[in-house]
This record gives C-alpha cells, structure tokens and sequence, in this order.
C-alpha cells in the first residue's frame, strides 16, 4: 500500500513548484498589504464615508469562504476587465487573461481584508505619548511617521505578517481548481503520474511544515534584530 | 436552484457538527498533553498542531481521504472509507489542532495564584480545574473559539474536492446542467449562503461571550481578530 521507494523522485519533482509558489505568495504578500494599509489608514484616520466602505468590504471578505472567491475571479473578472478596457478604449481581450493572474487578484482581494486588520492592530499599538513628545519637539507630521511610527510599527505587526504569509502560501492551494501549478496541485500531477498518491501528498505535507517552520524562525531573528531594547 | 442547494445543507452540516464535537475533543486531549510537558508525548502533540495549522486544509483532506483507507487496512479492517467519513476524519483533525492552539492558551493565561488558592483550599485537581480555572479560561478562549468555528464553516465548503456530495458538489451539478450559463450567478448564492452560516454561528458565539462576562477575574475585554485559514 505505501511504497517509500517513490519518495525520492516524488520530492524532487514537487520542490520544483515551490520557487514559483514562493514568488507568487511574495506578490499577493507585498499587494495585499499595500491594500490593506489602505485600509487600516482609512479607519485609524476616521475618514467618512470611506471608512464605512471599507468596513463593508471586510465583512463581505471575511464571510465567503476563499473558495468562492476565486471561483467568482475566475468567471467575473475576464468580463469586467473586457468591459473596462473597452470602456477606456484600450485594446485588449479580458478573456485572455492568464488564470495565475486571476488568482493573484482574488487572493489579494481576500488577504487585504486581514491585512488590513493586522495594520490596524499595529498602528494601534502604538503609544500616543510618543506622537505628543515628537510633536513638542517640532516634528512634523511626516517625520513623526517615518522617524517614530514606522519602525515601531512594522516590528509590532511582524509576527502577524509572518501568519499572513503562511496562510497566502496555502490559500494558494486553492488554485488547483483554475489550473495554476503551486506545491499541492504539483503533489496532484506528480500522484496522477505514477497512482502513488498518499506519498506525494505527504511529500507536500512535509514541504509546507518546513517552510512554514523556516518562516517562524525568520520572522523571530528579524523581530529581535530590529526590537528596539527599552 | 436555491432549493436543490438547500437540499444538500444536512450534509455539509452533519460535517460541521461532527468536525466541530470531534476537534472539540481531539483539542482537549492535545491540549492536557501539551500543558503537562510529557516528553516525547508533548513532543508528538505539538508536531501534530503545527500540522493541523501549516498545511492546506485540502491538502488534510486528501491526506485523510487517501491515508485512512492505508491505516484501517493495516489493522486488518474492511475498508470503509467513504469520501464523507474521509471529510469528517479531516476537517476533525484540523480543527482540533487549532482549537489546541486556543485553548493552550487561555489555560495558561489563568494566573497561577488562582491555581494556588484553589489548592489552599483543598479542591481536588478535577474540582479546580471545573470550578476555577475552566470558567476564567473559557471567558478568554471564547473570541478565538468563534474564529475556529468560522474557519471551519469556510473550509467546509473544500470537501467536494475529495468527493462529498455537498453544497458545493451540487451546485456543480446544477451549473453543469445548466450548460454553465449561470456559474457567477450561483457562486454569489453561495457566497450568501456560506455568510449566512457564519453570520449565525458568529451570533451563536457572540451571546455566549456576552455570558461568559462574569467569569472575568478582571475588566480586560478580550478579543481575537479575525484572519484566515485554508
């Protein structure tokens, strides 16, 4: 039943997907916090209007399963974009928009929405006291940022960043349902191969336990790194 | 269309509630198992919830689907492993290991004074645990216990892969039989529908933390943001 000769050979196939998971999570990564920063200075700014639509846009995100979401891409987005390029008189045929690409957008669209609360939280942490004194020193509102806020910030929010990024790599997973090739739909090409399935897939497993493993322990050196001792 | 979907609620339900009082159990269990520092034992616990929280729920899935029918048949039972049981065995494993990682937690966060007058006082380990430091525990546990309980409902929606006739399966066959004219059309229903799942579960768990109030040792109000998980 469980033939461990396969191992080997199932391995060194499947860690050929991980590079390109690896660089399409570091886009959703980079994207979606991008968005979700947005977000979170949107609300921690108190702007109206704005702030109730983003508050929208988060309950809508977090109650549909990712699944869905990347199922509503996959049929709504070649359309809207044909549409809006149209609309703008450019050229181009939405419907030959590359299904990785579909994916990015979808995940980047649901991972913003935690993203945004993760900023949140951080910028939150922040003590206000702090913002007092740099002010009574003659700070202006973009030194206070940059010189007090960010780097205190970006330390607070490391370790929920690390958690956003293991949950990209798996919710990339999901793309196997739109044909996009990430470490466990490899693990499923590999399988449908040779009929060995149980141990590709539990190749897959041990690839994700390490990596996530390896992005712990990245994420911990780099938060004592910059901590700032008090 | 919605009430052919309807029709294959009780199915997707029965999972939810079997994965829900399974994980429950399983996560007590890890949970005493990690507390109690064990080696070798705790070792294995603590392996088996970084599992359960690094790998992609479908990739559990398909684990369980495939690995089930390997391990009954080495003990020498018939095989009867249906895409169902493969569903509840999974989604039970994840969520118990997550729910470990929230429990774990909360238990430790109970002051250890709290412990000692308990003692003191004579209670007997198992009075301690229900009367003192269960109730506290359960007041901190509750926000992230409503996370878990979401997390589940979305992953639910993944079991079709592995072959389960749910919610998710029949719309296929819905939107097949259709000539998949409606596909966007019947992925917002189900978009609704998932949401209003985790709209009622998110009210259920919501009137019990409002409860549970008057098990705080002190004013702290706690609150778990919610991410995601695949």
């Amino acid at each position: 039943m469980f033939d461990s000769e396969v191992l080997l050979p199932d391995l060194h196939e499947i860690l050929g997907a991980v590079p390109l998971t690896l660089a399409m999570a570091l886009a959703i990564f980079v994207l979606s916090t991008i968005v979700g920063s947005l977000f979170a200075m949107v609300e921690y700014r108190k702007i109206p209007v704005l702030r109730q639509l983003v508050v929208a846009y988060k309950v809508a995100f977090k109650g549909v399963p990712m699944v869905i979401v990347i199922f509503l891409a996959y049929y709504g987005l070649p359309s809207t974009l044909h549409a809006l390029a149209a609309l703008a008189g450019i050229d181009y045929n939405g419907h030959s928009t590359p299904n990785w690409v579909t994916l990015i957008v979808a995940l980047t669209a649901c991972v913003a929405a935690f993203q945004a609360e993760v900023v949140k939280g951080a910028l939150n942490s922040f003590d206000t006291g702090q913002a007092d004194a740099a002010y009574s020193l003659g700070y202006k509102r973009s030194q206070l940022f940059r010189r007090v806020m960010l780097p205190q910030v970006i330390v607070a929010a490391i370790p929920d960043l690390a958690n956003s990024f293991m949950v990209i790599m798996k919710a990339l997973s999901l793309g196997f349902a739109i044909e996009v090739v990430d470490i466990f739909a490899q693990s499923q090409l590999t399988a449908a191969l040779n009929f060995y399935y149980l141990e590709a897939f539990l190749v897959a497993v041990v690839i994700y336990m390490v990596i996530a493993y390896a992005v712990t322990q990245i994420a911990d050196r780099t938060e004592r790194a910059l901590r700032v001792r008090t | 269309m919605i009430p052919e979907l309807l029709s294959a609620l009780p199915l997707t339900l029965a999972i939810t509630f079997t994965a829900m009082v399974a994980g429950f159990v399983l996560a007590l269990i890890t949970t005493a198992l990690r507390v109690r520092r064990i080696p070798v034992i705790s070792q294995l616990a603590d392996l088996y919830v970084s599992y359960a929280r690094s790998v992609p729920v479908v990739l559990q899935l398909f684990v369980a689907f495939y690995g089930l029918p390997v391990l009954v048949g080495v003990f020498g039972i018939e095989d009867f492993v249906s895409p169902t049981i493969a569903a509840m065995l999974g989604l039970s494993l994840y969520h118990g290991g997550y729910l470990s990682e929230v429990m774990r937690p909360a238990y430790l966060s109970v002051e250890r004074g709290q412990h000692d007058a308990a003692d003191s006082l004579g209670y007997t380990f198992r009075r301690k645990l229900l009367r003192v430091v269960a109730p506290q525990a359960l007041h901190i546990a509750l926000p992230g216990y409503g996370n878990a309980i979401i997390y589940l409902i979305h992953n639910v929606a993944l079991v079709m892969y592995i072959g389960a006739a749910d919610v998710m399966a029949t719309a296929h066959l819905v939107m097949e039989r259709d000539y998949n004219q409606y596909q966007f059309e019947t992925y917002l229903v189900l978009a609704v529908l998932y949401s209003v799942l985790c709209l009622v579960a998110w009210a259920i768990v919501r009137f019990f933390e409002r409860r549970s109030g008057k098990y705080a040792s002190n004013d702290k109000t706690v609150s778990a943001p919610l991410m995601a998980s695949v």
